[in-house]
């Protein structure tokens, strides 16, 4: 992080040069803790760790790589962790008390390669929300008293304050960019089946992915493409972490992956297509991007030739107009420096949003019935009018569970209950349920179409160029131009004031935050949240910082992360625009 | 202090009888081995076991457990009789009600015989110390995921095709919400949208007990068979407490869906009893209805004859019978429930009803407005399961010979009965049959003979598997009858004891005495010929001036008796004077030496006196 970047903030604390001074806690005066103790950003926190070399931090398992060098790492409490001081309660009084008996893949991976636990962060509870306030411990808060944007709000601020060089989130419909785009960090969401979800509490099992948290990109893809490489890491107790072959597979056709993962016999001689490598070099001459992790290209040189897609349908009413012009200095600065910036057209965007809030409902629905009271949360007896129905009749008549269930969950989780509850009901399946699973196909089809990389998931489908709207340009007689990766905002607007979060009208206003960042996730795709500076009036003497997200084809990872890096390089290296 | 047998205790208690060695002998006797409690007998298993012995295919384990407590059982029983007032028809004369057809359905959950869990590696166990097997994901862990045991698919496989179903090479898991305790997720993982196994059938000859009125044969189609988890066990304590087994949480069943084809109570009752047979000879199944392993629904509708154009009345559902006999009360009695309601001029409701042992009336448990939605949701957990061509192929040639073909064999190469065939195939679920091959094999080889062309010491094997071997016991569950067939009495020993009965070396009645001696384990099934021996029981025969002289006794002063002869040798009457002839041999028997004596040379010798010496005699005098 440059000096540079620390004063953009305005904020003493992301001064403080964390890496390479080891562990982030040191010489954090006491006022700063008190400070930081109202932002509420941890749930738990690991008690100090002793003046020791960092790699005791996983001192029963043999180390099966030369240790790197140990980070800080904070985990979103929906994680499991096994430390008997971090409980995972998921934010909810369910949970409150639940020490989960087992570890999370994910945290033990990062372990694994020098993760120091630091503590589990505050979220939503059960990751249902985007300003991390439905939580059974309070709201989170970052700086200057604004949304730390959610639900892995913790996660972010934790990261924001330095106080994690890592921060483990889960990202369901944005859950991590947007509160990267919020804060002004890196918020990394990986291709769905890449990380393992085991240990992960479900929200919504077919859009939940775990994602990074970090200050640079670079943190993110040391871990997950660099000397890490989480991306090769197939885990069995997760059924839908993709298999080695899929992922030897899904690599093959794919750049940035260094040392590869072996192909098996059986599924490289079935492969649908060792041509799609081929076509894909047929396609695009010698590649531009190649091999350009490795090589310690400039970022300027990375981007150079890479084709950025604007997605018209992006371009909404409710786009904070700061937010729209930092856009589009970001596009012209990114042209200037030889990439192609090219309109694609998502013609299925406008209803992504909806079929998200009918999907992670339903899904969120089945998979919280497990806290009933009875495993979970205690017992509500004797709130029921009826008391020795509770006894007698209890199955029948679903009263024990109710009150229980009515006691135990926050508003926003009872909310989605009911709205998941009532779309997969027999008479309202058909026209929510199903109609929001087509509009998903439609969402991953559109993406297909825009992205010159297939997804490797699928069998390539045809496209009609007359169901283009006519703002499209064509590449050639054959169709558009297709493009590496779209290049859009994380959130429509700046974090918000709290208290405005607070006094909402509406609930459901606040799922509008998620219009940038849900259909990337409804099409399992990689997408990464870097900061923006974008002018607008100082407060408190913060600049304004939004998030700009990077969306890439199915496994494109490695270079999206990559990419990711040399553009927030250059929007750093040169402000986009001046402060009015 | 010497312990009676349960089953003994019971017979005395409830039945005011003792058993035929008198009570004196039984105290005395060696024990008879008692079944041991399940969860003894058991090596205890631990979870995510790597043996692959853990699968407890515990045929042996005592079914007790599944039964209703038979107090309980004789209370409703009482009750319900006590409340009907009159005395129940027949069931086999009760198949119709004239003017009405009646329209079943059925659905039946069978436990599969597989080592572990549907979808954690946890093992599956029959009464096994409670809470002994249990994964993560079993109790709903929050964190935990499924993860498929690819293994559960070999006995489901099978089971489908003994259905004759079409195995999909593609389906899918789905979600089924309630809430209950036995259910940790809230819901249950099972088949709905997308099965694995569609459009089979199964063919009920008159034999499989199927209604009279239903002729000889009938098919009934199989619409689908599904996947799915079981829930947990609840074990009532006393002042509203439930315990809870999280042992049988997650353990797969087979769902099988019959189409609504049967209009007989007595064929849906074969039709269970056959599935069970089905599901027991191609080795999917644990064990059957009456353990606990086989549970079944049925839907029941009603319309008046001549009313096709209506399509079906309004069904009810019946839940979780677990006896033949309970289908088919059960059915019988919502039938002429629903066709009173309906000449009463009421109407039949979509509701949900129950049964209990014994009684005459179906019960009321939810109606339609209480009915659960039950939110069905594909798993998004879950990939789709994908069945290739060749594991399919490779099940449906291994399959060995299906129940149908075997009951021919045993009928037409063994010449047994219908009724006897049947029996021994489902006996033990499937155990018995096996018995009776392992004793006819010993049998061929005592008496030196290949062939099963000769029918007679097949079918004296197959007697003694049934009956005499039944008659050892109250509940068949005391043999200790094993999966491969074997049990208290060895086989060896019941062949021993056959083949000198056979050639005629013993009598039946010393027969049977060496089987229950066999059984007490007073004598070893090795030492059989010569316990014979030492006790001196070798049947040394009368010779047939013996038994003459023995029948002259007898028929001394039996002038009324010869009277009947010699009308039916002068053509007065036309049926020979048998039951008169059978009088005399009875008298000769009481006579003489009965361990020297067989009834059938007696009866030789008594009638060839009749006819050369008494008769001639009587017709002089005159």
């Amino acid at each position: 992080m440059s000096a540079r970047a620390g004063l953009r903030r305005g904020h003493v604390l992301c001064s403080l040069t964390r890496r390479g001074s080891g562990i982030g806690r040191v010489g954090v005066s006491s006022a700063q803790q008190q400070q930081r103790r109202l932002l509420n950003h941890f749930i738990s926190r690991a008690p100090p760790l002793p003046e020791t070399p960092p790699h005791n931090g996983v001192p029963d398992e043999p180390l099966s790589q030369p240790q790197a060098k140990s980070f800080t790492l904070a985990v979103k409490d929906n994680i499991a962790t096994t430390t008997s001081s971090l409980p995972t309660t998921c934010g909810s009084a369910f949970l409150a008390s639940h020490h989960s008996p087992f570890e999370a893949t994910i945290v033990t991976q990062l372990r694994r390669r020098g993760g120091v636990l630091v503590g589990k962060t505050n979220l939503d509870e059960f990751g249902m929300g985007s300003h991390s306030v439905n939580s059974a411990f309070g709201p989170v808060a970052q700086k200057a008293k604004r949304s730390a944007g959610g639900s892995s709000g913790g996660s972010a601020v934790a990261v924001a304050e330095g106080e994690a060089d890592v921060a483990l989130g889960t990202d369901t419909g944005g859950s991590v960019r947007l509160p990267a785009a919020y804060t002004g960090t890196v918020g990394y969401k990986p291709s769905y089946g890449m990380l393992s979800r085991h240990g992960v509490v479900p929200y919504a099992n077919s859009l939940d992915t775990v994602g990074l948290l970090a200050r640079s990109v670079g943190a993110v893809a040391e871990l997950v493409v660099g000397a890490g490489r989480l991306w090769a890491e197939h885990d069995p107790m997760d059924p839908t972490s993709l298999s080695a072959a899929a992922r030897a597979r899904c690599a093959s056709v794919r750049e940035g992956y260094q040392g590869g993962l072996p192909l098996p016999r059986d599924e490289s001689s079935q492969s649908q297509s060792p041509s799609l490598g081929e076509r894909y070099t047929q396609r695009h001459g010698s590649s531009t991007l190649a091999r350009s992790h490795e090589a310690e290209k400039s970022p300027e040189a990375m981007v150079k030739g890479v084709r950025f897609g604007i997605p018209l349908e992006y371009n909404i009413e409710e786009l904070d107009p700061c937010i729209r012009d930092a856009w589009a200095a970001a596009a012209e600065r990114l042209r200037a420096l030889g990439a192609r910036i090219v309109p694609v057209s998502l013609p299925s965007t406008r209803h992504a949003l909806s079929a998200y809030y009918v999907i992670a409902p339903a899904e969120a629905s089945s998979n919280l019935a497990k806290y009933d009271g009875v495993r979970y949360g205690s017992v509500r007896a004797d709130s029921d009018e009826d008391d020795s129905k509770t006894t007698t009749d209890a199955a029948d008549g679903g009263v024990l569970y109710a009150a229980t269930r009515g006691h135990g969950f926050g508003e926003e989780v009872k909310r989605r209950i009911l709205l998941g509850s009532y779309t997969l009901s027999s008479e309202a399946m058909d026209n929510y349920f199903l109609q929001a699973q087509k509009v998903r196909r439609l969402v991953r089809r559109d993406f297909d179409r825009v992205f010159a990389l297939e997804n490797p998931l699928h069998e390539p489908e045809a496209f009609s160029l007359s169901d283009l709207p006519d703002t499209v340009a064509m590449e050639n007689k054959f169709g558009p131009t297709e493009v590496d990766f779209l290049l859009c905002p994380t959130a429509p607007t700046l974090a918000p004031l709290l208290e405005n979060v607070m006094a909402q009208r509406s609930p459901v206003d606040a799922y509008m935050n998620d219009v940038f960042t849900v259909p990337a996730s409804l099409a399992g795709l990689p997408a990464i949240s870097i900061p923006m500076e974008v002018a607008a009036e100082k407060e408190e003497g913060v600049s304004a910082v939004a998030g700009l997200q990077l969306i890439g084809q199915f496994w494109d990872d490695a270079r999206l992360l990559a990419v990711a890096g040399a553009v927030s390089d250059i929007l750093k290296a040169v402000p986009t625009v001046e402060g009015r | 202090m010497t312990r009676i047998s349960t089953s003994e205790l019971r017979r005395y208690l409830l039945s005011g009888q003792i058993g035929r060695q008198g009570c004196q002998r039984v105290l005395r006797a060696p024990l008879v081995p008692r079944p041991a409690p399940a969860a003894v007998g058991h090596t205890r298993r631990f979870l995510n076991t790597t043996t692959t012995t853990a699968t407890t295919t515990t045929t042996t384990a005592s079914p007790v457990t599944a039964h209703e407590p038979l107090r309980k059982q004789l209370k409703e029983q009482a009750k319900a009789l006590k409340a009907s007032g009159k005395k129940k028809k027949k069931n086999s004369d009760n198949q119709t009600v004239p003017g009405w057809e009646l329209t079943v359905g059925i659905e039946i959950h069978a436990q599969l015989n597989t080592a572990r869990k549907l979808f954690s590696p946890a093992a599956t166990s029959f009464n096994d110390h409670p809470n002994s097997h249990v994964a993560l994901f079993d109790v709903a862990m929050p964190g935990s995921q499924p993860v498929f045991q690819p293994a559960t698919l070999v006995p489901a496989v099978r089971a489908a095709l003994a259905l004759n179903c079409t195995i999909q090479p593609v389906s899918r898991f789905d979600r089924k919400h309630y809430f209950h305790w036995d259910q940790p997720a809230g819901y249950q993982i099972t088949q709905y949208y997308e099965p694995f196994a569609r459009n089979g059938r199964i063919v009920l000859n008159a034999r499989d007990g199927i209604a009279a009125e239903d002729g000889d044969r009938i098919e009934v189609g199989i619409q689908q068979v599904q996947l799915e988890q079981d829930t947990a066990k609840t074990t009532a304590q006393p002042g509203d407490v439930q315990w809870l087994d999280f042992n049988r949480v997650g353990v797969p069943l087979i769902e099988i869906i019959t189409r609504p084809q049967m209009h007989h109570p007595a064929t849906a009752a074969a039709l269970v009893r056959k599935i069970q047979m089905l599901l027991t000879s191609v080795d999917a199944c644990v064990s059957g209805m009456e353990a606990g392993g086989l549970r079944a629904d049925v839907n029941v509708s009603v319309r008046r004859t001549g009313d096709l154009a209506q399509g079906l009345g309004t069904r009810t559902e019946i839940k979780n019978l677990s006896s033949f006999k309970a289908v088919e009360d059960a059915i019988i009695a919502e039938r002429d429930r629903q066709i009173a309601l309906l000449d009463a001029g009421g109407v039949v409701l979509g509701e949900t009803r129950g049964w209990s042992l014994g009684s005459t009336e179906t019960r009321r448990l939810r109606g339609k407005e209480g009915e659960v939605d039950y939110r069905y949701m594909p798993d998004p957990d879950l990939g789709p399961v994908v069945i290739g061509a060749p594991l399919v192929k490779h099940l449906a040639e291994s399959l060995g010979m299906l129940p149908d073909a075997e009951i021919d064999q045993l009928m037409e190469q063994h010449g047994l009965s219908s009724k006897d065939a049947l029996s021994l195939m489902l006996l033990d679920n499937g155990a018995r049959v096996q018995y009776y091959y392992n004793v006819l094999d010993q049998l061929d080889r005592l008496l030196g003979s290949t062939s099963t062309d000769e029918t007679g010491h097949a079918l004296l094997a197959a007697n003694w598997c049934l009956h005499e071997l039944g008659k050892l016991t109250d509940s068949p569950s005391d043999l200790r009858m094993t999966a491969d067939g074997e049990c208290s009495v060895s086989s060896v020993g019941l062949a021993t004891i056959l083949s000198h009965l056979y050639k005629r070396e013993i009598t039946a009645k010393v027969a049977k005495d060496l089987l229950w001696g066999v059984f007490r384990t007073e004598i070893s099934p090795d030492g059989i010929t010569q316990a014979i021996e030492s006790e001196g029981l070798w049947f040394k025969e009368l010779r047939d001036d013996e038994y003459a002289d023995l029948a002259d006794c007898v028929i001394e002063g039996e002038d009324k008796v010869l009277k009947e002869f010699a009308r039916f040798k002068e053509g007065k009457s036309r049926a020979y004077p048998q039951g008169k002839l059978m009088f005399l041999v009875g008298k000769m028997m009481r006579a003489g030496p009965e361990e020297r004596m067989d009834p059938a040379s007696a009866e030789r010798v008594m009638k060839a006196r009749l006819d050369e010496v008494y008769l001639p005699g009587l017709e002089a005098a005159q």
